[in-house]
């Protein structure tokens, strides 16, 4: 195609377009009109176009997975709309004139040959697609990195099957459909580390074991858990066999990084701390709350305060009788897409009340839709009387 | 799997595209109907409105005629053209980026024709016809 190297198809657009009042133009199909199903139109709002125009965009999905589009920072579905008008689609630039076509290429006075400028209709669009901002599916990054979590003593496995389920940042990229802030923040949200150049989640028993190790040291050597010294913790862990980078990692998800005077120091956070006591204590099934409240008081470091609080979204209360019984179940263990999340709630329990479920879908986040709106869509809302809280169950 | 939108117009400067949509669709007469390629749709007319500065144009299509107007486009198309791309991500990912998108043009305004032709045959043609 010798109008396309060019830069212009011979289309006339600016005909078109620059048409001025009082005259007129003959449109006719160009030569190479055709169904070219490899030409796409593409809606896009204004303040996606600088993202678009310098190369920032990438189109993300498996063959089974309906694509997205992900600008650095966002997530857009993209919908075909059809219509039934005829649209006609005009290309630019000047048309060829006839000459050109065989044999005068290195003449000089073709452009000087006055052409009649007849716009052309390259092909007629059927569709075109539309972007709506969604949230990243983030669910599949989940499942992915829990095929194989890290765990201490992985490193003496043997080779072969070394790079099975394992991930690096370009494997999630070509996998996740997220923009890379959203993947980013996804394994944030997971707590995951880069590992030897793969992403991984760490083994509950390991992020346990070397939780220990750090507060066991702290008594040992009399070090303030709310300023660790990065330094001595890595070194000491290290020389009983614990990788520094699983060891930082430890730091970065118990802890918070404070400087000062050029020493990196960790401190760690009372919530975290006590919940990973709290999870431990209660193991995999349930337990009187008195009992619980007992066993994860006595085991919480001294100088930490153990509070039910920080366990929402984290358990649930059942009362049997007289007592109250609680046992694990966590925000993080459910799905992320809306429908799928409200569907496991109500499957655990057919009716919530509002404090109860508020820990459980404050963190979903739907564009477009606040909470109260994700309410009306997946909820029944009962209220027998205006002083009785109100009472959530499927619709 | 990863497909990368491209755009080698550089700042801004994409080549503007135009649109002339119509209601419903324009058939060539059976005869040549596998033959368009540079035949002609029509006659495109634009005269301005003495009530409003906007621009009214008439679409003649063979017998039938059509009046729109110039209408800008709430948000811009993007023409996408579907290429093989010429650099994958790297040569540990051969399967990845096999196709890419690029932008070939922008489209900000069409010239809408919303209602139905009109026949363009007189009254006195009509007379005698019948």
């Amino acid at each position: 195609m010798a109008g396309e190297t060019n830069g212009g198809w011979g289309g006339g657009a600016e005909s078109v377009l620059n048409l001025v009042p009082g005259s007129s133009i003959s449109v006719r199909y160009h030569s190479l009109f055709g169904p070219h199903d490899d030409f796409l139109l593409l809606e896009a709002d204004e303040a996606l176009l600088p993202d678009i125009l310098h190369n920032r965009v990438t189109i993300r999905g498996q063959t089974d997975e309906e694509a997205v589009l992900c600008t650095p920072l966002a997530t857009y579905a993209m919908k075909f709309v059809g219509t039934s008008n005829s649209v006609f689609l005009i290309p630019p630039g000047d048309p060829i004139p006839p000459c050109m076509e065989d044999t005068c290429n290195d003449s000089k006075s073709n452009t000087s040959a006055a052409h009649e400028v007849v716009p052309s209709v390259i092909k007629v669009a059927s569709s075109n697609m539309e972007l709506v901002l969604v949230a990243p599916h983030l669910d599949k990054l989940k499942s992915l990195l829990n095929e194989r979590p890290y765990k201490l003593d992985e490193d003496v496995e043997t080779d072969f099957q070394h790079n099975r389920s394992l991930y690096r940042w370009q494997d999630l990229l070509e996998q996740i459909q997220a923009s890379e802030q959203e993947l980013r923040d996804g394994l944030k949200a997971l707590s995951a580390a880069e590992i030897d150049g793969f992403w991984r989640i760490i083994d509950e028993k390991t992020m346990d074991e070397i939780l220990n190790m750090v507060l066991n040291n702290s008594i040992l050597h009399g070090w303030p858990l709310n300023a660790l010294e990065e330094h001595e913790v890595v070194s000491v862990l290290d020389a009983d066999g614990y990788p520094r980078n699983i060891t930082l990692h430890c730091l970065e998800t118990f802890g918070n990084m404070v400087e000062s005077s050029g020493c990196s120091f960790w401190s760690l956070d009372e919530k975290k701390v006590c919940l990973r006591f709290a999870l431990q204590a209660l193991g995999g099934g349930k337990m009187k709350l008195e009992i619980f409240l007992q066993k994860w008081r006595h085991c919480v470091p001294s100088g930490m305060h153990a509070d039910l609080k920080m366990l929402e979204g984290e358990v649930l209360y059942e009362k049997l009788g007289f007592e109250t019984w609680i046992r694990a179940f966590r925000v993080s263990a459910l799905p992320s897409t809306p429908a799928e999340r409200f569907a496991a709630l109500f499957m655990e329990r057919p009716r919530w009340n509002w404090k109860d479920l508020e820990p459980y879908i404050r963190d979903l986040h739907v564009p477009g839709l606040s909470l109260e709106g994700l309410l009306i869509k997946y909820t029944r809302r009962s209220q027998p009387s205006a002083d009785v809280e109100p009472i959530f169950s499927a619709r | 799997m990863q497909i990368k939108v491209k755009c080698n117009c550089g700042d801004g400067k994409c080549p503007e595209w135009a649109i002339i949509e119509l209601q419903g669709v324009v058939e060539s007469q059976l005869a040549i109907s596998d033959q368009i390629n540079g035949l002609e749709i029509g006659h495109l007319c634009c005269s301005s409105l003495s009530s409003s500065s906007q621009l009214s144009y008439i679409f003649t299509v063979g017998y039938h005629e059509l009046s729109g107007t110039k209408v800008q486009l709430k948000k811009p198309l993007l023409v996408l053209k579907k290429k093989a791309a010429v650099d994958a991500a790297g040569p540990e990912f051969p399967a990845s980026s096999a196709t890419e998108l690029e932008v070939i043009g922008i489209i900000r305004q069409k010239i809408l024709f919303k209602t139905r032709p009109k026949a363009l045959i007189s009254r006195a043609q009509a007379k005698k016809l019948s």
